[in-house]
């Protein structure tokens, strides 16, 4: 079911009461994969998310899988490594970065004792990753859905790649499927499909604004998703909306007060006009005046708290 | 003759601006070439650019676009630089695609190119170039050195093992004992193909190193502009250019900038829409706290341009956005 055709959350077309209980089933996944394009607030909202699940008592780890410079700040930490950072209670974070979590990958997934990681087959690995397609990303998604699936966790909130590179990494357990006709990276694959296809267990968030770039991205990637069925998608959140604005601004004397109405229901209409074009979806509101990252994490979360 | 690349961080506005700049340009009298990379449909059908590929189109009048296809681009770059028999055999091998989407910077590289290569034509007197988004436009400056180094890195030299042809040496390849775990782990089918494919990518290292230089010439010698928002990931996208050699950008531009008087404006009589200026007062100082912290941190003086409720979807409105901005000094941008 869509987190968001629950009642009680704000509904894309208006109905239903503003964003401030989060749907609980979202929290009762053990992954949550968020993605967006670029500029729209991706990141924040995976902090947000994790923020979230730890405040109401989970045990939750929030990992980075492409750039970990947007985690971090959301989080208010200045740089996040393989190894966990603890962030506050219930909530550690990490960066999936490329060499250490191949090495886990040899050693965990495939049973490459300690010893022969380093040198010729850490190399031949980096060669193949960088070549065929499909390995880089099993490695990174691999880690992430290995998080999810041992068992420390309550929930795992993934700032996932941008929307680009999204089905690339959903799809890497297939792609690299037909590649490795034998060999135990192809043992790998299948838990791996299975475990993103679970929706009781796996769901993708995706993020976007209300202008036309992001919104176009959005429905591309839903598409090229649903219809590969890679993994089940837990709805669109539209970012930094608006809030209708009642009155007749023609009745305005000229100054300030008419031009930021002005601007406020011009936006407002260009807004209405892109989200129409979405699925049922969750509206954030445009933070005022706020000044940093973590502020803005720290509202989304609360903004889906019970109060 | 002039080179200018837009840069800056996702979702600030990039090539709305780039294609604004170009109009203004081509409206002057300069013959303008714009190279975007993945436009906005109604901005790309206001340009004309919907019917167009990646060769240059005209626009209007001493206008010009072009769109960056980085497959397209890469097959070139193959077919120039390697052997002729090995670049054929580059381009249709299954791997090619996904590698070069793979290879670090190759977005970017591939934008490089094809830049130096419209600025080597001689036929336009201003280019202006679009980024690509990846790493906020940053790996753009970066692309040419980093393709050196992975063509002629210690990885491609020990994979392909220098002389050896390739199916002998994917022989030795495996029965070195370290790598029948690899063997064992990827099969030893896409191993060979993998390394057949490196032998043959590595063909095309000279041509690609001696061009990356000048590559980076041409980087070098154009303008920078910045494009960014108040907001705080772009804003730091935007301050990594100052940090980079060669990167300095020549001008900053902030977009979507609220007036600071709405911030001291006093109501004169109340109305259902105070509330909503004292909102909207109150981002607009935030901005303005934002830029002036960013303009001292790095010694410049940036134009603003302001928040448009619509994007400029057509010629006009893209003239009128360009008119509006403050601080824009066009003549020494397209000098």
């Amino acid at each position: 079911m869509n987190l968001l055709q629950r009642e009680g959350t704000a509904r894309l077309d208006g109905s239903g009461s503003d964003c401030r209980r989060y749907p609980c089933e979202v929290f009762d996944k053990r992954l949550l994969i968020v993605t967006g394009k670029g500029g729209v607030g991706k990141s924040a909202v995976a902090a947000a998310l994790a923020l979230r699940a730890a405040f109401d008592g989970r045990r939750v780890l929030a990992m980075a899988m492409t750039d970990d410079t947007g985690l971090a700040v959301h989080l208010g930490v200045e740089q996040l490594r393989y190894r966990p950072t603890h962030i506050r209670s219930g909530l550690d974070a990490v960066s999936i970065e490329r060499p250490e979590a191949l090495n886990e990958y040899l050693r965990v997934q495939l049973g490459v004792p300690r010893i022969a990681q380093f040198g010729p087959l850490a190399r031949a690995f980096d060669a193949v990753a960088s070549t065929a397609p499909g390995i880089r990303e099993v490695i990174t998604i691999g880690k992430v859905l290995y998080e999810a699936k041992k068992g420390t966790w309550d929930l795992v909130v993934a700032d996932g790649p941008p929307t680009g590179q999204i089905g690339s990494h959903l799809r890497a357990p297939a792609t690299v499927a037909r590649l490795v006709g034998a060999g135990r990276v192809l043992d790998q694959t299948g838990w791996m499909a299975r475990l993103l296809r679970d929706t009781t267990a796996t769901g993708l968030v995706m993020v976007t604004t209300a202008e036309e770039l992001p919104v176009t991205e959005t429905l591309e990637s839903l598409a090229a998703i649903s219809d590969e069925n890679l993994v089940g998608i837990d709805g669109v959140i539209v970012n930094r909306t608006l809030g209708p604005l009642e009155g007749d601004i023609d009745r305005l004397d000229d100054g300030p007060a008419k031009q930021a109405a002005q601007l406020h229901s011009g936006l407002f209409e260009e807004q209405e006009r892109w989200i129409a074009h979405l699925p049922d979806g969750l509206r954030v509101p445009y933070f005022f005046g706020l000044h940093t990252p973590p502020e803005v994490a720290a509202r989304m979360a609360d903004l889906w708290g019970d109060t | 003759m002039s080179a200018v690349l837009i840069t800056g961080g996702g979702g600030v506005g990039k090539t709305t601006l780039s294609a604004g700049l170009a109009l203004a340009a081509a409206r002057r009298g300069v013959k303008t070439l714009v190279v975007t990379i993945d436009p906005a449909k109604r901005l790309a059908s206001a340009l004309g650019l919907d019917v167009l590929g990646a060769d240059p189109t005209p626009l209007a009048d001493n206008l010009w676009g072009a769109m960056l296809d980085a497959t397209r681009s890469w097959n070139d770059i193959a077919k120039r630089y390697a052997p002729a028999e090995v670049g054929s055999r580059l381009t249709t091998n299954p791997f090619f695609e996904a590698a070069t989407q793979h290879f670090p910077a190759s977005q970017s590289y591939a934008a490089a190119e094809e830049m130096t290569i419209y600025i080597e034509s001689g036929q336009w007197d201003l280019i202006l170039v679009d980024t690509p988004p990846a790493a906020g436009g940053i790996e753009f400056f970066t692309s040419p050195a980093r393709m050196r180094s992975l063509v002629g890195g210690r990885l491609l030299k020990w994979l392909t093992g220098g002389s050896l042809p390739g199916r002998r040496f994917v022989y030795q390849f495996t029965a070195r004992p370290a790598l029948r775990i690899a063997d064992a782990a990827l099969g030893s089918e896409l191993l060979e193909a993998v390394a057949d494919f490196l032998i043959d990518f590595r063909a095309a290292y000279d041509g690609i190193a001696e061009r990356s230089r000048e590559i980076e010439q041409h980087l070098a010698a154009s303008h920078k502009v910045v494009v960014t928002t108040a907001d705080p990931a772009p804003l730091s996208e935007a301050a990594r250019f100052f940090e980079l050699e060669n990167g300095t950008p020549e001008l900053v531009v902030f977009n979507r900038v609220l007036p600071e008087s709405w911030y001291h404006a006093k109501t004169v009589a109340p109305s259902p829409f105070d509330d909503n200026l004292v909102r909207w007062g109150t981002e607009a100082h935030r901005q303005a706290e934002a830029r002036r912290r960013f303009s001292a941190r790095w010694h410049v003086e940036p134009a603003t341009i302001p928040w448009l409720a619509h994007t400029p979807n057509d010629l006009e409105r893209l003239e009128q956005m360009i008119d509006s901005a403050v601080g824009l000094d066009l003549d020494r941008l397209f000098s």
